[in-house]
């Protein structure tokens, strides 16, 4: 991907990526790079103070945990029949998360965009341990949690086997084969940067570590010419994931009969709705990082305006698709399903249901201004906005559908309880320990795609697509 | 034969005597469960005690004076289970939620397991031989001191011969008769029917009529014998053609008003003028000037009453002047000529014979103010809960000499007792009942006592032996033995009886007391000052509040309001609107006689300047001492009412004032006038009631009968095809105002439903056989293939488990409920300590915590939907109409829920069924979600684990737990089976006979126990079952249909007999 153009110096307003090629004119040279990235990798005292926070954050998760598996889950806000709540929520919420970052390492390399390169590793990163901390969800939210296993189809002399007509069978497969795949693809990214890693390291025990990590990379053309396929295999394989891992989650609500639940538009919708609130996950965690680790000059203004056309482009979608199942809700003409949408936004659920349209699609609306696009400071505040308008837009599907169904005798109202925030706080504990561990073992930003688009010291050497 | 042991020494007669001795041993030092560590099987059994099979006892219930005959289960010596007695003519199989519960007093945690004496200010513990030996010595003290004849005994009516039997007792040691007291009793009705019929209370036909008119009489929400009544109500309205029409006459509309098909809504106190106009006493204007009723509505009750073949007027109500309104209706009931056709004089009840008026415990207490009363009895009764504050019988007690209560339980009243002498619970006595002329239920334990109680006939006789005068009188062994001595044909024929529970033959009467000492205190019109009359009515469930401490009781929510664990007030929505207030907000309500803070309910059947409070609630202790709900709970809290009363709302009566309805001698509760302010502030309605309207969907269908009959005649002219005309065609219209969706705003359109699926299967079942549709979804030829082959090896899948409720007989009584939480282990969740926390450590002690978050657990619901009255909030409409639906699992063709369980927790049994496993339940709870009908409730705590704080069955209550039911624990999905027990039971009772299984051979807890028999059990593809006609019948519907569920449970509309215009 790299190129032979020269580098646009100067203060260009809105530099033509694509044309000009160039994406990080500050950096010149291959030494800056693997010195300004693996600078971040030395601990600072902000670190250990975030690494803190967030241990203590997932602490106050595992202990409710304890306490939730010691009392059952009455603790929780649950109201029947609203009988999925915060878990799930959450679950999804973080479904979600996971997507930009494949979207971004996968979709966007088989696509050329050039914006992926500084920013996927922190995305693809973001992905593994948001899955990591999706998957714990829906083991937290069923009763007999220390029964889980038996959602796996293992052979067993009872002859027991799941229900495969079960969406929530689907969901194991989805989310562990995901997993699976972005974990393996996140570390095919990092086996030329361990092999750098390996080279500046000076511990004998990290060395040996970082050695056995990269596999014994050698930079030979051999390996460049394997790795290359390889990951552009990996990158195929995980396109359709991205697209379907969502999509079946998607079907626990939409393969239901509830109203609000039961819609075809579903599945696209999650996953626009995924790669919006994925994308807003990765600026609220690069924006810091960039400022705080003095990453500006690589991940720049430039990339951050790409990102910000494609949470534009996604908060329409999901904008149309909001509309659409009013439309729809209407157009259908079945009254329990209009009495919903009706609830949804006039009725009992209103201020949910326009917070999420005002997150969702209104605050996005000021993306169209090429100055808001390029201005981290409020990148981050929608950022927040977003996340927090997505995680009550998976509250809108889940509750206000459960608490409004066919059954007026059983409508009903929900509030999470302190033991629901105790997993929410959890939840982002336990991401952000992921997160601060890897930042500081892994470089955050990809050295050796860094260097196919700076500028090489000799002539066309390595990289490009010849 | 040698009398030689064998090897081990013992020889059989010894090893006898020692099992006796051993058993008896057990059972002096109760039934803990504490230290039992092994299990040893019989080596030989006990009579009849043969593990895991049930024997069935025959007895009579004593919740309340009607005595119904019931039989209760037992299991390896404990009973489980109560059910009507379907010998018996009274009650014929059925039983209330009261009688379904006198399980959970005969188990009640706070049930007296000793006797108990005063010492040191404080209820201790003492061995029966003291506390006799000091009842022997306070008796002799006073009847040396010639004081005998100002002891009183006061004892909660019953029928039968004890009250006799006591009466002699008393006789002998030189007291006054005893007084016998029933705050429940419907006293204005028993004066009147005594004044007007000369019997306490007369057979009513129901049946016979053509016009049932009541006056505030609430012969479903408990008033009178109110199984009997209940039961001959719904036989009566489910002749569908010419059933009887009826009419509310109240200011509020009870449950008896909500199953009327009229409601006249008069002014509290003015049924006196309509009953004056009826008979002609009165100009119209008067008696609509003031009732408040349209000059129109009173003249077309008049010319409906005139016209009516045949009519049944009733009257009741607890005003001052509810006797007279019964005597003036009692006198047109003999104008009109009903008397001998549907009020049968000559055919009496005989449950209220020997009834004392209220007023006689008043003089009671006014005489132990003055110090008059040296000694007093109470067993049962609970004057200090049941009589107003200013009747001081408090008080009075605090200046008797003695005091004794033989009350099993903690109450108010017992709790000031200086002796405790806990009688055996009904289920663990002898006894006898006579509620009709010539019929005697029999009654005996049905288990080894719990605790260490004594039947208090037996303590009379123990006593009287003490006495060397008396000791030849009562030289008879024990009452049992009495009861035998005096049954005709003695020993030999009392157990051949005892089988069936029913003999002819008569109990010992007690004569009637002299009237003469009866203090009556007339007061006419509404006491105090105020904008609203206040209309207090015994609750249905809970009546005075005796049912209080029954946990199942206190989770059953009022059928009218639907409200559990609370106190509550009921006003219409035009004056909360007037006074800004919202359901659910605080108000005070002053009458001159007390004040209270209650959350008002919106409620339609109320007249706007009416409100209304419902007895049954605010037990509290007198010593003021309260449950710990974080403390042990294995302790028997001996205060107040016991720890599930405790805390939950407040005593209505403290509203009233002593005033009494001159004729009867009652308390006139309704008489009062309120003032009601707001205090600003809102409390949550512990409510199970989500949506009181049902939005069109057709959950509770009702039709009228012209549409019916309209409707079979076009059936009957279109009848060319197979297929029955589908529902829209059926001519079964809407009740005007009523618009109920078609298949059009379901999502699909006229003719066929998404998925293709004809609608011509109506009615009936979709499909008649176990095949469901889950195999060819939605086709016509889905009848052949289905889940199952028709060969499947397991032979189940021949039937087709299916059920009807037939709406015309729900009365929403909610007895269903009551029975399925006995029959099912099902956990109440309302208890103080059952809450959920509210921070790591605080816990939410509220009463009904866990129903506040809709967590209740009943698999079988009384759902209670309103149609018309749209615009409450500015109008007042009583025409609106009630629906009543018990709701269960549907156990769909095509169940949503077995489709989505990710580990086959739920699956389709080949006999129709939709199974749950709780063993196999992780707990995703998706089944739930995906259930249209929300008849799956999930173990939020360990309410069936031991040793958990939210565990619902403290000691001994899960010795009431039926083995054959899994207890759930915690994070598990659970619903209603189909008492799946049940079938298995009488499937394997055939096999072992091998013999089939017969036609209504069994039927679920539900059915059994339902006083309107509305709802039939059975194999629909069997066609000798009930149930298998009854899908056929035109009134039937499935809820949801659009959806394909393809249910198993058929709805039978209810009848609307409007008045024809």
């Amino acid at each position: 991907m790299a190129t032979t153009a020269k580098p646009v110096v100067g203060k260009t307003k809105r530099p033509n990526i694509p044309a000009a090629g160039i994406q990080v004119p500050a950096v010149r040279t291959f030494e800056q790079v693997d010195d300004e990235i693996l600078a971040t990798l030395k601990p600072s005292p902000k670190w250990f103070i975030g690494l803190g926070i967030a241990i203590a954050a997932m602490l106050t998760g595992a202990a409710a945990w304890t306490y939730q598996i010691y009392w059952g889950l009455g603790n929780a806000g649950y109201v029947p029949p609203v009988m999925w709540g915060v878990y799930i929520i959450t679950f999804v919420f973080w479904v979600g998360i996971g997507h930009a970052g494949t979207l971004i390492s996968a979709i966007l390399y088989l696509f050329r965009a050039g914006f992926r390169t500084t920013i996927y590793r922190a995305s693809e990163a973001m992905t593994v341990f948001a899955v990591m901390t999706a998957g714990l969800f829906p083991i937290i939210h069923i009763g007999r949690p220390w029964k889980f296993f038996w959602l796996i189809p293992y052979p067993n002399w009872r002859l027991l086997y799941p229900q495969f007509k079960s969406p929530l069978l689907w969901d194991v497969f989805a989310i562990s084969t995901y997993l699976t795949i972005s974990t393996t693809f996140l570390y095919l990214g990092l086996i030329p940067d361990f092999a750098v890693m390996r080279d500046r390291e000076t511990n004998p025990i990290r060395r040996r570590i970082f050695a056995m990590l990269s596999l014994g990379w050698k930079n030979t053309d051999r390996e460049w010419r394997h790795f290359a396929k390889m990951y552009m295999f990996l990158a195929a394989f995980s396109t359709p994931l991205v697209l379907s891992v969502h999509s079946v989650v998607s079907f626990d609500f939409a393969m239901a009969l509830t109203p609000g639940w039961h819609t075809t538009i579903f599945p696209p919708y999650f996953v626009g709705g995924a790669i919006f609130s994925g994308f807003a996950m990765v600026w609220t965690i690069l924006i810091p990082i960039r400022k705080w680790w003095n990453l500006e000059h690589y991940v720049t203004l430039n990339h951050l305006d790409a990102t910000a056309k494609v949470v534009l482009f996604t908060s329409i979608m999901v904008g149309s698709g909001y509309l659409s199942e009013f439309f729809i809700a209407w157009f259908s003409g079945v009254a329990p399903e209009q009495e919903y949408f009706w609830n949804r936004v006039f009725g009992q659920w209103w201020w949910a249901g326009w917070l999420l349209l005002l997150c969702n699609m209104i605050f996005p609306l000021s993306l169209f201004s090429q100055k808001l696009r390029r201005n981290p400071a409020w990148l981050w505040i929608l950022s927040i906005i977003i996340n927090i308008g997505m995680w009550y837009e998976r509250f809108v599907i889940v509750v206000p559908s459960l608490s409004h169904e066919f059954e007026p005798w059983q409508w009903t109202h929900y509030a999470p309880s302190w033991i629901d925030m105790c997993f929410l706080v959890g939840s982002f504990g336990w991401f952000f320990m992921w997160f601060l561990l890897f930042i500081k073992q892994m470089p955050v930003i990809a050295i050796a795609e860094v260097k196919e688009i700076v500028p090489p010291r000799m002539k066309n050497d390595h990289g490009g697509h010849h | 034969m040698s009398t030689e042991s064998g090897a081990s020494g013992v020889k059989r007669r010894d090893f006898l005597k020692i099992l006796g001795v051993t058993t008896a041993a057990t059972a002096a030092t109760g039934c803990s469960t504490d230290h039992v560590r092994k299990l040893i099987p019989y080596v030989s059994n006990p009579d009849n005690t043969v593990p895991g099979v049930s024997n069935y006892f025959a007895s009579t219930c004593r919740e309340c004076a009607t005595s119904c005959g019931i039989l209760v289960e037992t299991r390896d010596g404990r009973a489980i289970k109560v059910e009507g007695n379907p010998n018996t003519e009274l009650n014929r199989g059925a039983l209330c939620a009261k009688g379904q519960s006198s399980l959970q007093g005969l188990y009640n945690p706070d049930r007296f397991r000793q006797p108990m004496a005063r010492k040191n200010g404080q209820l201790s513990p003492v061995t029966w031989d003291e506390a006799l030996q000091l009842l022997a010595t306070r008796l002799g003290e006073v009847r040396s001191k010639g004081q005998a004849g100002s002891a009183v005994f006061i004892n909660q009516h019953e029928a039968g011969s004890f009250p006799a039997f006591l009466d002699n007792w008393l006789n002998e040691y030189g007291m006054p008769q005893h007084i016998s007291y029933d705050a429940d009793a419907p006293a204005s009705a028993i004066a009147a029917n005594q004044a007007g019929y000369g019997v306490a209370w007369p057979a009513l036909d129901f049946d016979a009529a053509s016009l049932i008119v009541s006056f505030g009489a609430d012969f479903l929400d408990g008033w009178g014998p109110s199984v009997p009544l209940q039961l001959a109500w719904a036989d009566a309205r489910a002749k569908i053609d010419g059933a009887p029409r009826a009419i509310y006459i109240g200011a509020r509309r009870s449950l008896t008003g909500l199953n009327a098909d009229s409601w006249i809504a008069c002014r509290p106190g003015s049924e006196l003028a309509i009953i004056q106009f009826l008979r002609g006493s009165k100009p119209v204007a008067d008696a609509a000037a003031a009732s408040d009723v349209s000059v129109a509505t009173l003249e077309g009750l008049k010319k409906e009453i005139t016209e009516a073949k045949r009519s049944l007027l009733l009257a009741g109500g607890n005003a001052a002047d509810s006797t007279q309104v019964a005597i003036e209706v009692s006198e047109f009931n003999k104008f009109l000529g009903n008397v001998g056709i549907t009020i049968k004089p000559a055919a009496p009840l005989g449950v209220y014979q020997r009834l004392d008026v209220t007023a006689a415990v008043y003089n009671v207490s006014e005489r132990m103010n003055a110090g008059a009363v040296p000694l007093l009895f109470v067993r049962g009764a609970n004057p200090v809960h049941t009589l107003p504050k200013s009747v001081k019988f408090a008080e009075g007690m605090a200046k008797v000499g003695f005091k004794v209560s033989f009350t099993n339980v903690p109450d108010e009243t017992t709790e000031l007792a200086d002796l405790v002498l806990p009688d055996h619970h009904g289920l663990e006595s002898w006894g006898d009942a006579e509620p009709t002329a010539g019929t005697l239920h029999l009654q005996q334990p049905s288990m080894e006592p719990v605790f260490q109680s004594r039947a208090t006939a037996d303590v009379l006789i123990d006593v009287a032996k003490k006495d060397a005068a008396l000791a030849a009188t009562y030289a008879m062994k024990d009452y049992r033995s009495w009861l035998i001595a005096r049954f005709p044909g003695g020993q030999s024929a009392h157990t051949v009886a005892l089988a069936k529970g029913v003999a002819s033959a008569s109990s010992l009467r007690a004569s009637e007391r002299t009237a003469g000492e009866l203090t009556r205190t007339p007061v006419a019109g509404f006491a105090g000052a105020g904008d609203f009359h206040l209309v207090i009515n015994p609750s249905p469930t809970l009546g005075t509040g005796s049912g209080a401490n029954k946990p199942w009781l206190m989770e059953l929510p009022d059928p009218v309001s639907k409200i559990a664990w609370q106190s509550w007030v009921e006003m219409h929505p035009m004056a909360l609107k007037q006074l800004g207030l919202v359901r659910g907000d605080l108000v005070t309500i002053e009458t001159a006689a007390g004040k209270a803070t209650l959350p008002v309910y919106n409620y339609l059947g109320i007249r706007p300047d009416t409100i209304a409070v419902s007895l049954g609630y605010g037990h509290k202790s007198q010593a003021g001492r309260r449950f710990d709900p974080d403390g042990d709970r294995r302790t028997p809290f001996y205060s107040g009412y016991g720890r599930y009363a405790e805390g939950v709302g407040m005593n209505a009566v403290d509203l009233v004032s002593g005033n009494t309805d001159a004729l009867s001698g009652s308390i006139a509760y309704s008489s009062m006038k309120a003032k009601v302010t707001k205090t600003g502030e809102n409390t949550d309605l512990i409510t199970t009631e989500g949506s009181a309207r049902q939005h069109s969907r057709g959950i509770g269908q009702a039709s009228t009968l012209a549409a019916l009959v309209a409707a079979r005649s076009q059936t009957e002219g279109a009848h060319g095809g197979e297929h029955a005309a589908p529902a829209a065609e059926h001519g079964a219209k809407p009740a005007e105002g009523e618009h109920e969706l078609g298949p059009k705003e379901w999502g699909g359109n006229e003719h066929a439903f998404v998925g293709g699926a004809p609608t011509e299967f109506l009615p009936g079942l979709k499909s008649p056989v176990a095949n469901d549709a889950q195999g060819d979804l939605g086709t016509q030829d889905s009848k052949a293939k289905g889940m199952y082959s028709e060969q499947h090896w397991s032979g189940m899948a021949k039937r087709r488990w299916a059920m009807t409720v037939d709406l015309s007989r729900c009365t929403g009584c909610s007895a269903c409920v009551t029975a399925c939480y006995s029959e099912n282990n099902i956990p109440t969740v309302g208890a103080s300590w059952q809450g959920r926390a509210l921070s790591p450590t605080v816990w939410d002690t509220r009463p009904g915590a866990n129903i506040l978050k809709g967590r209740e657990m009943a698999w079988i619901r009384l759902e209670r939907y309103f149609e018309g009255a749209a615009d409450a909030d500015n109008t007042f409409d009583p025409g609106f109409d009630t629906r009543f639906v018990p709701m269960m699992c549907q156990h769909c063709g095509n169940a949503p829920c077995e489709p989505v369980c990710p580990v086959y927790a739920t699956y389709h049994s080949p006999d129709g069924l939709n199974v749950q496993v709780y063993n196999r339940c992780v707990g995703t709870r998706y089944c739930s979600n995906n259930c249209p009908y929300k008849v799956r409730y999930y173990n939020w705590f360990g309410y069936g684990e031991p040793g958990r704080r939210q565990y619902a069955f403290p000691e001994p209550m899960q010795m009431q737990l039926n083995p054959d039911v899994t207890v759930r624990g915690k994070g598990v999905m659970e619903k209603c089976t189909f008492c799946v027990q049940r079938i298995r039971e009488a499937e394997t009772r055939a096999d072992l006979e091998h013999r089939p299984l017969q036609a209504d051979e069994f039927t679920t807890a539900c059915a059994q126990a339902c006083p309107s028999k509305a709802i039939t059990f059975g194999d629909a593809a069997d066609p000798t079952w009930t149930v298998a006609k009854q899908v056929e019948d035109e009134r039937a519907y499935h809820v949801f249909e659009v959806l394909n569920t393809y249910t198993a449970v058929v709805y039978l509309k209810k009848i609307n007999h409007t008045v024809e215009a």
